[in-house]
Order: C-alpha cells, then sequence, then structure tokens
C-alpha cells in the first residue's frame, strides 16, 4: 500500500510533502525547547523564592508574632548576602502602604505566584517571577527574582534561535529545491529527446553530463538503445529499398514487354489476353505502390516535414475538386465543414490523400450520395466521409482495415488492392489519430479521428 | 523532334525494352549500364538530355547527377528510378535532377517530360505573362481567360489546368504530370481527376462554337493545339 502510495506521488508533490513535514517538526522543535526552556526556569526561581519566603517568615519556637522590625531585619540581612543579593524583597502594611524592602513595583502584585514584566517597573528586571506570602496581622510579604541570567536574554535567545534553525532549514529547503530542479532538468532533456524524436528527428540525443551519475548511466543506455532503433531503421529503409529496386525493376520489365505484346498483337483476341495480363501487372503495381507508401509513412521519416495548416480549407479545398469527379460517377456529394481548424500540425499531401482516396473508395464502392464533414470533436477533429451504400457489416470492419483485407467479390471486381484504408489509417497513426469505421444507417461512414493541437 | 538521349541503367533487359520503345518513337538512344562509364560518355557526345537510373553500381544516378552540375554540365536530367519515397525524390531534385519519375513510365510520357525540360530551359518570359495557344489567351495572374476573344468563366483549378496545357502547347501533358503541376499533389490518386477536370474545360472551351482545342493522346494524356 506504501508502495502504491509512492508510486502515486508526483516528483513535485513529495518534494513539497517533504518540506512542509520538516518544517513543522523543526517548529515544533523550536518551540518545545523553548517551552521547556521556560517552563524548568520558572520552576527552579519559584522553588528558590520560596525558600526565601520561608526564611524570612521563618518561626522560632514559642515565638507567638513576628515583629515588624524582625521582618525588616531579615529582609536586610537578605539583601546584602552574596548568594541573595538578587532578590527583590518587600513589605506591605495592612493599609497596603510599603513598610520597607529593597523594590518598589509600580503595580499591586497579587497572592501566590505570578509572572513579572518590565512593566511592573522593579529596576533592572525584564522578567521574573514574584510570590506574595501572607506575613500576618494583614501584611503582605512579596519576594521577586529574576528568570533570565543577564540582560537582554530573550532577545540573544531569540537571535540564536533564528541563526540556529533558520540555517537549517535554508540548507534543507535550499538542497530540496535544488534536488528536484535538478531532477526535474535531466528528465526534461530525455523528454526534449523522445519529443524530438517523435518530431522525427531520430539523430537527436539525450545530453551526458560526464558526471557519471544515476542519470548519466540512464541516458547513456537511453542513447544506446535509440541508436539501436536508429540502426533497425536505416537497416528497414535500406531493405524497403532494395525491395523497391529488385521487384519494381523487374516489374516494369515485365510491363514494358507486356505493353509491347498488346501493340503487336495480331489478332483481337491475343491482344485481349495480353491486355488483361498488362491491367493485372499494372494492379500489382499499384499495391506495391501503396505498400512502399505505408512503408514510408510508418517509418515516420516524413514528420520532419510536418507544418502548420489550416485544415478547414484543405478539406473544403479537397472535398469541393472531388465533387465533379463523383457526379461524372453518378454519385452526389455534399461538403460540410462545420469546424474551423487554421493551424493543424502535418504533412499536407498526406492529408489530401487520405481524403482523396477515401472519396475514391466512396464513389467506387458506396452509395449515391456522398458526404463529407469537418466537426470539432472531444478528441479534436472528425474528418468523416459517409456513403449510403452497403456499407460494411460491424463484424467485417476490423478485417477492412488489415492489409489485402478485402471483403467481398464486388470490391475485388472494381480493381480495389485492398490497401486503400490501411494507408489511410497509416496516415491518421502518424498524425496520432486513428480510423473508424462506422454505420452511416444505411452505408459505411469513415472518420479520421485527429488529435487537436 | 527527333532527341539524342542517353539512357543510363544497370538493368540491361529493362533499358534494352526501354531503348527499343524510345527508338520506335523516333529517338536515337545511347545505352550505358554504370554512372562512370555515363560519365565517359558525356564527354564524349553531346545529349539532348540524360535518362538516368538512380541504384546503380560503382557509380548511383545520384553522384552522377551531382558530378554533372559541379563540372557545369546542364544537359537536361531525367532521373527514372524505383525508389518512390517523398525524401527520395527531394533527393534527386537537389542533387541538380530536372525531374524524377518513379518506374515504371511509359515510353511516352517519359519522353514528354525530357520535352517539358528541354522547353522549360528555352523559356524567356516570366510566369507573370499572359499565356497564348491558337486563339486562346491564359492570364494566370489575373485568373482570367479568353478564346477568341470571348472571356471564358473557369473555376480556379480549371484556369490552372488550362494554363499549364496552353505553357506546353503543342506538347503532350501525361496526367501524372498534370496532377504533380496542377493539383500539386505527390500521390497518384486511384479516380480519374484528370479525365473530369479535362471534359469540364473542353466544355467549357467550346461553349460559344469552335473546335475541341484539346487533343487526347490515347493512354498517356492531353496536349493543347498550339
Amino acid at each position: 500500500m506504501i508502495k502504491r502510495a509512492i508510486r502515486r506521488l508526483s516528483l513535485r508533490g513529495l518534494t513539497i510533502a517533504v518540506l512542509a513535514l520538516f518544517l513543522i517538526a523543526t517548529v515544533a522543535t523550536g518551540i518545545s525547547i523553548l517551552a521547556a526552556n521556560r517552563v524548568t526556569v520558572a520552576r527552579a526561581v519559584d522553588r528558590r523564592i520560596e525558600a526565601i519566603a520561608d526564611l524570612v517568615l521563618e518561626r522560632d519556637a514559642g515565638e507567638m508574632r513576628l515583629s515588624t522590625p524582625l521582618l525588616l531585619a531579615r529582609i536586610a540581612t537578605l539583601s546584602t548576602q552574596r548568594d541573595t543579593g538578587d532578590i527583590g524583597l518587600l513589605l506591605l502594611g495592612a493599609d497596603g502602604r510599603r513598610l520597607g524592602g529593597n523594590i518598589a513595583p509600580r503595580s499591586t502584585l497579587p497572592m501566590g505566584r505570578s509572572d513579572l514584566r518590565q512593566r511592573d517597573g522593579i529596576i533592572g528586571l525584564s522578567h521574573g517571577r514574584a510570590l506574595v506570602r501572607d506575613a500576618g496581622e494583614g501584611r503582605r510579604l512579596a519576594v521577586v527574582a529574576e528568570t533570565e541570567p543577564f540582560d537582554s536574554y530573550r532577545a540573544t535567545r531569540t537571535r540564536i534561535y533564528l541563526t540556529g534553525f533558520g540555517s537549517i532549514i535554508l540548507i534543507v529547503v535550499g538542497g530540496m529545491v535544488a534536488f528536484s530542479m535538478l531532477v526535474g532538468r535531466r528528465i526534461a532533456d530525455q523528454r526534449a529527446t523522445v519529443e524530438a524524436i517523435i518530431a522525427g528527428n531520430i539523430r537527436h540525443r539525450v545530453p551526458v553530463t560526464g558526471s557519471a551519475d544515476e542519470f548519466d548511466r540512464q541516458a547513456a543506455a537511453f542513447n544506446h538503445m535509440l541508436d539501436r532503433i536508429a540502426e533497425l531503421m536505416d537497416a528497414m529503409r535500406s531493405q524497403c529499398n532494395d525491395i523497391a529496386h529488385d521487384l519494381r525493376t523487374p516489374l516494369s520489365r515485365l510491363r514494358g514487354q507486356l505493353a509491347r505484346l498488346v501493340e503487336d498483337a495480331r489478332d483481337p483476341a491475343q491482344a485481349e489476353r495480353a491486355s488483361a495480363a498488362l491491367a493485372q501487372c499494372d494492379a500489382l503495381l499499384a499495391m506495391f505502390a501503396a505498400l512502399l507508401r505505408i512503408a514510408e509513412i510508418e517509418a515516420g521519416h516524413r514528420q520532419a516535414g510536418f507544418a502548420s495548416l489550416d485544415l478547414s480549407t484543405l478539406v473544403r479545398d479537397t472535398a469541393t475538386m472531388m465533387i465533379p469527379v463523383a457526379e461524372d460517377a453518378g454519385h452526389r456529394l455534399g461538403v460540410a465543414v462545420n469546424a474551423t481548424v487554421t493551424d493543424f500540425v502535418g504533412d499536407r499531401q498526406l492529408l489530401t490523400q487520405a481524403l482523396v482516396n477515401l472519396i475514391g473508395n466512396a464513389i467506387k464502392y458506396g452509395g449515391k450520395t456522398i458526404t463529407v464533414s469537418l466537426d470539432a470533436s472531444e478528441e479534436g477533429v472528425t474528418l468523416r466521409v459517409a456513403d449510403n451504400g452497403h456499407g460494411i457489416a460491424a463484424e467485417d470492419r476490423a478485417r477492412a482495415l488489415r492489409r489485402f483485407g478485402r471483403l467481398d467479390s464486388a470490391r475485388e471486381a472494381a480493381g480495389g488492392h485492398g490497401l486503400g484504408l490501411p494507408l489511410v489509417e497509416a496516415i491518421a497513426r502518424l498524425h496520432r489519430g486513428r480510423l473508424e469505421l462506422g454505420d452511416a444507417a444505411p452505408g459505411l461512414a469513415v472518420s479520421l479521428i485527429l488529435p487537436g493541437r | 523532334m527527333s532527341l539524342h538521349l542517353l539512357l543510363v541503367e544497370d538493368d540491361a533487359l529493362y533499358a534494352g525494352g526501354l531503348a527499343a520503345d524510345l527508338i520506335a518513337l523516333g529517338h536515337r538512344v545511347e545505352h550505358v549500364g554504370d554512372g562512370r562509364l555515363a560519365l565517359a560518355a558525356m564527354d564524349r557526345e553531346q545529349y539532348d538530355a540524360v535518362i538516368l537510373d538512380r541504384m546503380m553500381p560503382r557509380l548511383d544516378g545520384l553522384s552522377v547527377v551531382e558530378t554533372l552540375r559541379a563540372r557545369g554540365i546542364t544537359v537536361p536530367v531525367v532521373m527514372l528510378t524505383a525508389l518512390s519515397m517523398a525524401s527520395d525524390k527531394v533527393d534527386g531534385l537537389e542533387a541538380g535532377a530536372d525531374d524524377y519519375v518513379v518506374k515504371p513510365v511509359e515510353p511516352q510520357e517519359l519522353v514528354a517530360r525530357i520535352q517539358a525540360v528541354i522547353r522549360g530551359r528555352r523559356w524567356t518570359v516570366s510566369e507573370t505573362d499572359t499565356i497564348r495557344a491558337g486563339n486562346i489567351v491564359v492570364s494566370p495572374t489575373s485568373f482570367r481567360a479568353w478564346r477568341g476573344g470571348q472571356p471564358i468563366t473557369l473555376a480556379n483549378l480549371e484556369l490552372k489546368l488550362l494554363a499549364e496545357l496552353a505553357r506546353h502547347a503543342g506538347e503532350v501533358l501525361t496526367r501524372a504530370m498534370l496532377i504533380e503541376r496542377v493539383w500539386g499533389y505527390d500521390f497518384e490518386p486511384e479516380t480519374n481527376i484528370v479525365d473530369v477536370y479535362i471534359r469540364r474545360l473542353r466544355v467549357k472551351l467550346t461553349e460559344n462554337g469552335g473546335e475541341d482545342p484539346i487533343e487526347t493522346v490515347r493512354g498517356i494524356g492531353y496536349s493543347l493545339k498550339p
């Protein structure tokens, strides 16, 4: 459970939590020390003044009353003795008059124990404790002592506390902030690399500081992985090139020979057979071109050419351009651009190709009415091409997106190579979107769902 | 116009077929099998254009065209290759090729592209001028067109298409060339976009009478009568 909680904590959250706990602990420690110090000192002083009060008010055996002169004499003696010279003593009469002693407080001290402040007007005393006792016959004896060992003790103590605890807090807070900034920066370096690579710059690497710390080791491992991926991509690319070269050249050769056969054919039957072979060869070449195009898109190189473009205008222009093509084939094409997306980042050519392909598919396989729409959605924008034809049954839709996953003989007869939708899907994925086949009730609705900014 | 062409292609069978086709179209063709032989051949002789394969043993096509351009040889070069990625095409054009064609290609298309490059070299007029072809006048900058003095109302794309045809009046422009230049696409749409737009253009050009100025070159493309 603790592990789960730790995993859920963010770096910033952890830093703030640790700092808060640390501050609370430090302040609590400071306050406790201060309080303990004050209480202990007050108790010691209380015991001392109590003992002195006992001395003053001590009765010898058989002595019935303590005369005022006797009390004053005792006070005078105590005032002159070295170990009690710092004690303030005061004897007040029943009428509250000062009978004698070595202090003259401004206010009347209450009976029993009490705190003393500077405002109580005892010279040389800023903080102290007082004890007032009944001395018989209405007289009262006040004993006063300082709780501070020297002048401006409190200010000094505050200064010591502030510098001590303050520097501890500063060091820890500064350390934590520096630590979290360091961690954050090193992680940001990695993130920048990942983002650069997503943007198509596979040559980007995480900077290594040379300190050989955990992050450097992590960066080195990460860079090593990227080197390996780049190698694999290069290998795939060169393999693609080899396939393109090794297959396209002989196919081109074959096509040339078939074309010559068509031209040189003596009788119509022969010419027809040669034409059929030529058409098959062309279909093969078209399939091959589509495969290579998908490979090109999936390699991600085209992301390097991403630019900000006006998607609304692109959709409107491309769909409008296709209206005569649809009409020529006996279809009606409606265009509804309901979202204004003027700063979409993507590949103009590929997005145009996706839309031209989807409309072309609808013309080839769909119903008589085709609708192209661009709408804002929660995820970003949805480019939808719908027709009112037979559609694709829900259970067959996944197959339609698979390469070569053609659905029926009707589609086969129309000369599709089964790569049209996978190509559009690859374009969607390159733009971090997806392709969805849905029911236009009736008909097929193909939605290209692209993320917003 | 008969052209003197150098075909640089390591696949002898393919080169043989293509050379035969080009000769059948009335051109003189010399074939060499790799890049070094190509450079040697160009030292010996002058060609109207070079058809250059990209992936070849010894010296590949990119290096050949780079070497040519570095030596200041400006002969038109059309790269004919099996590599179809957009970045491959950019590499080819940046190396100094004038056009980049993916295999296979109809010999007529190849010739049309070579002639377009050669014609392009001779242009002295800037793009902003009006273009004339027969009794057709196109002004791409003001988005207007006339036939026999009568204005023709054209949509943007139709005007671009007419301008491209007029600029190359008398030459064949293939569907692939038109898709590239008028539509600006780097892919081949699997619908008959070009044919549909040519048909619409024909209707608009002949609305006020007059014969059809656009010639269909069967299986290849279209040409505007000069």
